[in-house]
């Protein structure tokens, strides 16, 4: 319906031209030439916005970007748009191997197709956000965007495709390793020279957010294959990105896992068949809080040790470990002051999707500099916010944790469901993952809470390691003053399949308003933006009997946007 | 004096042509419209890709055996 409705277009409807647009442009001013003084320096009041009339349906392209006001829209466009873009450039020349960039941008569709519209990405995700929320968020997101670029840079410039087959030093001193094995294990070598790559993180994991179109190729590729479509869609496009013979080839040797649950297993499987090289299998176990398996997950890392330092000689440091294990600490210390910030006050500047995917993307690639710099400036932005005790999101009417598996197409749900609904998702799952700082006191200490501190991962950490976890939700909102929960119904996730009941019967049982909505993941095709909207719109019009902030943004098509 | 007009005049009509790219999102119709589809397209033809389904898959030695 859509590509139909795509190719009745004219080019003046593609660019988003619409007869008579101009007209009532200047009748709007000529109607009250004060208010529309106002509204181009402060911008329009939240319920005059009409965010969903800058959409070129169903492209999800803008007639025109937002007027936020004089202020906040030359903030967008100066420190965000310019900014983003030029320091995109700026991240790819100052790598190790900046020619690389084409090279890869030419062989590799995830690359390609992916990384280049990222300022969408950026739109998307603070579409209505003003003020300290746009400020704090935007800086989530230039964070996440340099450590995408510092890694796909990585890869290419060890790539073997792109040095002719030849094992140059920097391939031989890096490890690959599945994006569900976090970086933190890798500390020890740090300091020595090496370099580990999260294999899956870039071609697949930030792709779905960025573009969603780029992983149904993937997901298409292994099915056509015969695999059925029904296991996890993270695991088929994982494997489909393999078959097509898309990841780098960037290091001696990987590192895997069953993180985040055992249908990643057979996504290594594959891995080890096209990248036959040596492979450490570092699994976790389910009931990972059993007292009884801490010593074996702690082997299990020793054990990686071990075999990193055999495969690229690069020797463990007690120092290298200590030094980046305290850093993170630093890290966790912040994340826990803006959980505090978020829990106890209205001035918390982060939106929920920046929140969500920055704590999910730091946590799991493990520190690095930009963290602490970006750290630092959303740390200023905060407590500005809670000095001056700024209203960061004036039009909350629910406080949202949001909970489960959440959708990588439609990671900006929360956008849309603040600006129609005044849902404000305070905070969600993922974000909690990883609560867990690492003693570096003794080395027995360290290994002891590295190991934990793996246990404690997406998903393993509350969806599939035991039912009395994800029943944590309870004290959680609380714990963020929340009263509403929405509820992420992944179609494709057995372990959470299984306790959709359990959790149907508490939520009557405790009063609880919860809204479900249902999605693949990553793919877009199984559940479309437009029906998860529908669910929310549904419930908060039908249950809650309310009504919306922008009715504009309650129908309209972007089933074929990035 | 007439440099610093010139470098200002330059400045400015620079600065006005990106807000205009960024106002009526000229990035992302450019993008949308034509670099991706022809990117997409030579994706789609790319040669030489290795077929993974050909590749015998035997089983390693265990390295601590």
């Amino acid at each position: 319906m859509a590509e139909e409705r795509m190719t009745k277009m004219s080019l003046s409807e593609k660019l988003g031209y619409r007869k008579g647009d101009l007209k009532n442009f200047v009748k709007y001013i000529a109607d009250d030439p004060k208010q529309a003084c106002k509204d181009f320096i402060y911008g329009k009041e939240h319920e005059r916005r009409n965010l969903g009339d800058l959409y070129i349906q169903p492209t999800g392209l803008y007639r025109h970007r937002e007027w936020r006001g004089l202020k906040d829209t030359l903030y967008y466009f100066t420190c965000v748009w310019c900014y983003t873009y030029g320091t995109m450039v700026g991240d790819i020349l100052t790598s190790e191997k900046p020619l690389s960039f084409f090279k890869g941008l030419w062989r590799y569709r995830w690359v390609g197709q992916t990384y280049i519209p990222v300022l969408h990405w950026y739109d998307r995700g603070m579409e209505g956000m003003r003020g300290p929320a746009l400020r704090a968020s935007a800086w989530h997101y230039r964070g996440m965007t340099y450590s995408t670029i510092e890694q796909f840079m990585r890869m290419f410039a060890r790539d073997l495709r792109f040095n002719d087959g030849k094992e140059t030093e920097l391939w031989k001193k890096t490890v690959l390793h599945n994006e569900t094995v976090s970086g933190s294990v890798f500390y020890p070598f740090r300091d020595g020279g090496l370099v580990d790559i999260p294999l899956e993180m870039i071609p697949y994991f930030v792709t779905c957010h960025v573009n969603s179109n780029t992983v149904l190729h993937y997901i298409d590729a292994i099915q056509s294959l015969g695999l059925p479509s029904d296991p996890c869609p993270m695991c088929q496009a994982e494997a489909g990105v393999g078959i097509m013979d898309d990841y780098p080839d960037s290091a001696p040797c990987f590192v895997t896992t069953n993180e985040a649950c055992d249908a990643s297993v057979a996504t290594s499987i594959i891995q080890d068949w096209f990248l036959n090289r040596p492979l450490y299998a570092m699994p976790q176990p389910m009931q990972y809080d059993d007292p009884l398996v801490q010593k074996r997950c702690q082997a299990e890392i020793e054990g990686c040790w071990k075999f990193v330092e055999e495969q690229t000689g690069v020797p463990f440091s007690w120092e290298s470990f200590k030094k980046y294990a305290e850093l993170q600490n630093e890290q966790l210390y912040f994340e826990r002051e803006k959980w505090d910030v978020a829990a106890r006050t209205n001035s918390y500047p982060i939106n929920g999707v920046a929140q969500a995917l920055y704590r999910i993307y730091y946590s799991q690639y493990g520190w690095n500099k930009t963290w602490q710099v970006l750290d630092g400036r959303v740390r200023k932005i905060m407590e500005e916010c809670v000095t001056k005790q700024i209203d960061t999101f004036p039009k909350t009417r629910h406080r949202v944790i949001a909970w489960s598996c959440a959708p990588l197409y439609y990671s900006n749900w929360c956008t849309w469901a603040y600006n129609c609904w005044g849902l404000n998702t305070i905070i969600n799952m993922d974000s909690l993952m990883f609560d867990k700082e690492i003693r570096t006191d003794t080395y027995e200490h360290a290994l002891e809470d590295l190991s934990w501190y793996n246990e404690l991962a997406p998903m393993r950490a509350m969806a599939v390691g035991g039912h009395k976890h994800i029943f944590q939700l309870w004290d959680y909102m609380e714990q963020f003053n929340c009263d509403m929960v929405v509820m992420y119904d992944q179609l494709q996730c057995k372990g959470m399949q299984g306790i959709k009941g359990m959790f149907e019967d508490e939520f009557r049982e405790r009063g609880i308003h919860a809204i479900w909505f249902p999605h693949a993941l990553p793919d877009k095709r199984t559940v479309s933006r437009a029906e998860i909207r529908d669910c929310i719109s549904n419930y908060m019009i039908d249950v809650m009997h309310e009504e919306p902030l922008d009715p504009s943004l309650l129908d309209f098509d972007d089933s074929l946007t990035w | 004096m007439k440099i610093i007009f010139k470098i200002i005049r330059i400045f400015a009509i620079v600065f006005a042509a990106l807000f205009a790219v960024f106002y009526f999102d000229l990035d992302g119709k450019l993008l949308y419209y034509v670099y991706e589809p022809l990117m997409c397209k030579h994706y789609d033809n790319i040669e030489g890709r290795r077929n993974i389904v050909e590749i015998p898959y035997d089983m390693k030695e265990d390295i601590y055996d």
